[in-house]
């Protein structure tokens, strides 16, 4: 077994003779087993919150500014002009940078509204399989513009339970699959979850499944 | 927050990692078994005490302890130098306890190496060796739940109670369900994006800025 390969994943590794009890190579594995994650990372295939949080920033938002700039020329790609009163979208590490230092006002992305936050909650709580959530990034946008930019974000503590309560639901439904992946001994949870946010097999840390999963 | 080195995991199967810190401990343990041929000047490695002096050899058929490594390298098909026997636990009787409720043994107690170890044990030929694998299966699947469940839920707590009776797989999965809430809960709190120095340069001793005259 390749040490390099091994290096700070956890296996899990029992191995299961046939029934006919015939030494051979016929066994199968039950393996408890991390996903790929960016290379460099503490263990090959689980991220952490704070790296999530990283890659969330990513996301474009919507901002009005209130100042004039041309168009600026990044390596990950341009950005916009800004002129004063007109909304430009950006990303998130931007748009927080900017609201820090007074220079913009931010708009809430569409999906962060109380009704349709609301809707998501209750089917969420009422299937048994992942809903597809509006971003893969829900929870990290949501700590992050709420925290930064609440006063542009109106019902900010309504819309931070009903995110947290759809939350809770995914986790516990997570775990759930879990516990029933283990009992079946499935050689790898090929199970389809809708979309399982990376932000949640993280805080699971070395119990989350490869990513696709059929509905359990 | 990333850790300084990532140290060598234990094998997968009837596999083990050379490099291992867990495996090289694992493969320690001892199991009972007999000698199957005279054993010449073996006693002061192999004997059982004073009885023997030293350069005598092992009389055939005498019962032996010996680690997990040298069963292996001495073990054969053709089982002239050694035969080995099954630690009690993975013997019959402990294999009904442990598949009428896994959750109450104390699997710290009966060898730290459990699973490890049992899956070490399916390399000797063995006519049991299929019930053995799926006892030990059996066994990690009932204590799955209580492991995952437990190691998401303490925060900040004392744990020592719950980890008491795991063995030592189970206490790197639990240490690993505890880091996942750990980070989490840091980063709800914000500390997440908090610069604090790293643990390898606190030891250095390096006098801070603040302490510097002049």
């Amino acid at each position: 077994m390749d040490p390099a390969a091994g290096s700070g994943a956890l296996w899990v590794g029992l191995r299961r003779r046939s029934a006919n009890g015939e030494g051979g190579r016929g066994t199968r594995r039950v393996r408890v087993r991390c996903r790929r994650g960016p290379p460099g990372c503490r263990a090959p295939g689980t991220m952490e919150p704070a790296e999530a949080e990283f890659l969330a920033e990513k996301e474009l938002v919507t901002i009005v500014p209130n100042f004039s700039l041309d168009r600026i020329h990044l390596i990950g790609g341009d950005l916009g002009p800004f002129n004063p009163g007109l909304p430009v979208e950006v990303p998130v590490w931007l748009a927080i940078n900017l609201k820090q230092r007074q220079k913009c006002r931010l708009i809430p992305p569409e999906w962060m509204d109380v009704e349709k936050l609301e809707e998501i909650r209750d089917q969420e709580r009422k299937e048994d399989t992942f809903t597809p959530m509006p971003s893969p990034y829900y929870m990290e946008l949501t700590k992050l513009l709420l925290n930064y930019a609440s006063d542009n974000i109106p019902k900010a503590d309504e819309i931070r339970t009903l995110v947290k309560d759809t939350w809770d639901t995914r986790i516990a439904k997570l775990r759930l699959s879990a516990d029933s992946f283990v009992k079946q001994q499935e050689a790898h949870a090929k199970v389809r979850w809708g979309r399982l946010e990376r932000f949640a097999s993280s805080v699971l840390g070395v119990f989350q499944m490869p990513c696709d999963c059929v509905g359990l | 927050m990333s850790e300084a080195y990532f140290p060598v995991g234990p094998g997968l199967g009837l596999e083990e990692n050379f490099l291992s810190l867990d495996d090289i401990l694992m493969s320690q343990e001892k199991l009972p078994g007999r000698a199957e041929s005279t054993l010449p000047r073996l006693a002061f490695a192999l004997g059982q005490g004073a009885g023997a002096g030293s350069g005598d050899s092992i009389p055939e058929g005498s019962k032996l302890e010996i680690p997990l490594w040298l069963a292996k390298g001495l073990h054969d098909s053709k089982r002239r130098i050694i035969s080995m026997e099954l630690p009690k636990i993975y013997k019959e009787a402990w294999r009904t306890v442990f598949s009428a409720d896994a959750n109450v043994v104390d699997l710290h107690k009966m060898g730290p190496y459990y699973y490890g170890f049992g899956s070490q044990l399916l390399n000797f030929d063995n006519p049991e060796n299929p019930e053995i694998a799926q006892t030990i299966l059996q066994t990690f699947i009932s204590r799955f739940r209580r492991i995952m469940d437990s190691s998401q839920n303490a925060y900040n707590e004392d744990t020592s109670a719950l980890v008491a009776r795991l063995d030592e797989l189970e206490r790197a999965l639990f240490r690993a369900g505890q880091k996942g809430l750990n980070d989490f809960q840091c980063w709800e709190k914000g500390q997440a994006s908090q610069i604090t120095a790293s643990s390898l340069v606190q030891n250095y001793g390096k006098r801070k800025f603040t302490d510097m005259d002049g």
